[in-house]
């Protein structure tokens, strides 16, 4: 049997062990709370946003932003959105592993097929396709970097909440370079915050911008499930609304320029959106970790525990023992 | 007219108001009650409310200072801005 001692060393380091993963988990569980609640108050504008944008897009139906056309896909540039820190469960991994499933599947490369050209000449041209990769967070970079991948900017130290003032950056990089052509479709892998309890890695296109996925951002806005859950109102945003019930608007400076302006916003709330909800996502899988590790720390304490008893009891039968032995050695 | 501001953290505004006054990329705009519908595109500057003479807010002036956005003016007397 294990000494005394050490086993009481083992316990009392255990006890500790368990008290930071619990004091991490209600860290955890707190920020996503908050993290939660300021996802949910950029919707209102979000909705206006879509509002107007669905108005303006009809107003000027012949000129298309160019973020919003499609064009030949040569370049293509991967954003992995992860965290920076660690211990936060599967958070991380799974975001690789989806990428890594999409690489190998290619399902980015087939997809536009079915509006340009025929898949037979879709495959022809996927050998000429060149990849570059933003990488969002440390965790995404230190990844990237190991596999060799060609990193070609990071953004880390997005911090606990995400600020508006820390996804500008990034946008700014990919409508910039979208624009000058350095590369022309744009995919995100990041984390979809269902409920509190399931995240879930995804895949999204975000340049060129389609209504659809703006649209789907927004309703993504609400989680699934818990506690904000019963604010999801079916919310009716038809781009195909009649254009004679329209009014008559007056634009300045002109549609065109609106539609421009408004699409930039509109994607940068997509971004915005995108990176708060990784934000909440890590949070939860943290509150997860952590929650299963104190549940690991206080088993093992308990096992130990008795392991500590039975081993105190025996050395104090065997100390009774031998001095029963000595007393019955001296009469 | 029914005014709303929102903003990506928070809804600035909501409520009944006599003036809007902001900058767009054209110059000054000032909307008071029913204007008519417009769609335009907000530069830096400060953004000026005043909620209605009557009732509880007794013509209370609100500014916010923004850096870009959009005024839509809607039928039915109804403003939205969406600012940042």
């Amino acid at each position: 049997m294990e000494n005394t001692q050490s086993i009481k060393k083992r316990l009392k380091s255990i006890s500790n062990i368990g008290k930071i993963t619990k004091a991490m988990e209600l860290v955890a569980a707190t920020k996503m709370r908050r993290s939660q609640e300021i996802a949910l108050a950029s919707r209102p504008y979000a909705f206006a946003a879509l509002d107007l944008l669905a108005n303006v897009s009809l107003l000027s139906k012949n000129d298309l932003s160019e973020l919003l056309q499609k064009r030949k896909t040569k370049k293509v540039l991967f954003v992995l959105v992860a965290s920076d820190k660690g211990l936060a469960g599967a958070f991380n991994s799974s975001i690789f592993k989806k990428f890594e499933q999409s690489v190998k599947k290619e399902s980015w490369r087939v997809r536009p097929s079915k509006d340009l050209e025929g898949p037979t000449l879709q495959t022809a041209q996927t050998a000429q396709v060149e990849n570059f990769y933003v990488a969002v967070g440390e965790k995404s970079f230190n990844y990237l970097l190991k596999k060799g991948l060609h990193v070609v900017r990071k953004f880390t130290n997005v911090g606990d909440f995400t600020t508006t003032e820390q996804v500008q950056p990034l946008s700014d990089f990919l409508v910039e370079g979208y624009l000058k052509g350095d590369f022309d479709k744009v995919i995100v892998f990041s984390t979809h915050f269902r409920s509190a309890l399931k995240q879930e890695a995804l895949t999204r296109e975000m340049l060129p911008i389609t209504f659809n996925s703006l649209q789907e951002t927004v309703r993504e806005i609400i989680p699934d499930k818990g506690k904000f859950a019963e604010m999801i109102k079916e919310q009716n945003i038809s781009f195909v609304s009649d254009k004679s019930k329209l009014p008559e608007y007056l634009i300045e400076p002109s549609a065109k320029e609106v539609l421009d302006n408004l699409v930039k916003h509109l994607f940068f709330m997509q971004l915005y959106h995108l990176v708060l909800e990784a934000n909440a996502s890590e949070h939860a899988a943290r509150r997860m970790a952590m929650k299963t590790a104190s549940d690991n720390a206080s088993d093992l304490g308990q096992a130990l525990n008795l392991q500590y008893n039975k081993s105190r009891q025996g050395a104090i039968t065997n100390q009774i023992i031998e001095i029963i032995a000595g007393a019955e050695s001296l009469s | 007219m029914k005014l709303s501001i929102y903003s990506l953290k928070k809804i600035l505004f909501a409520g009944e108001a006599s003036l809007l006054n902001c900058k767009t990329v054209m110059g000054e705009i000032t909307v008071l009650d029913n204007h008519e519908t417009y769609i335009g595109v907000l530069t830096a500057g400060v953004m000026k409310i005043v909620e209605t003479p009557f009732g509880k807010t007794q013509g209370k002036e609100h500014f916010f200072e923004i850096s870009s956005g959009f005024l839509e003016v809607r039928d039915g007397n109804e403003v939205r801005c969406m600012v940042e």
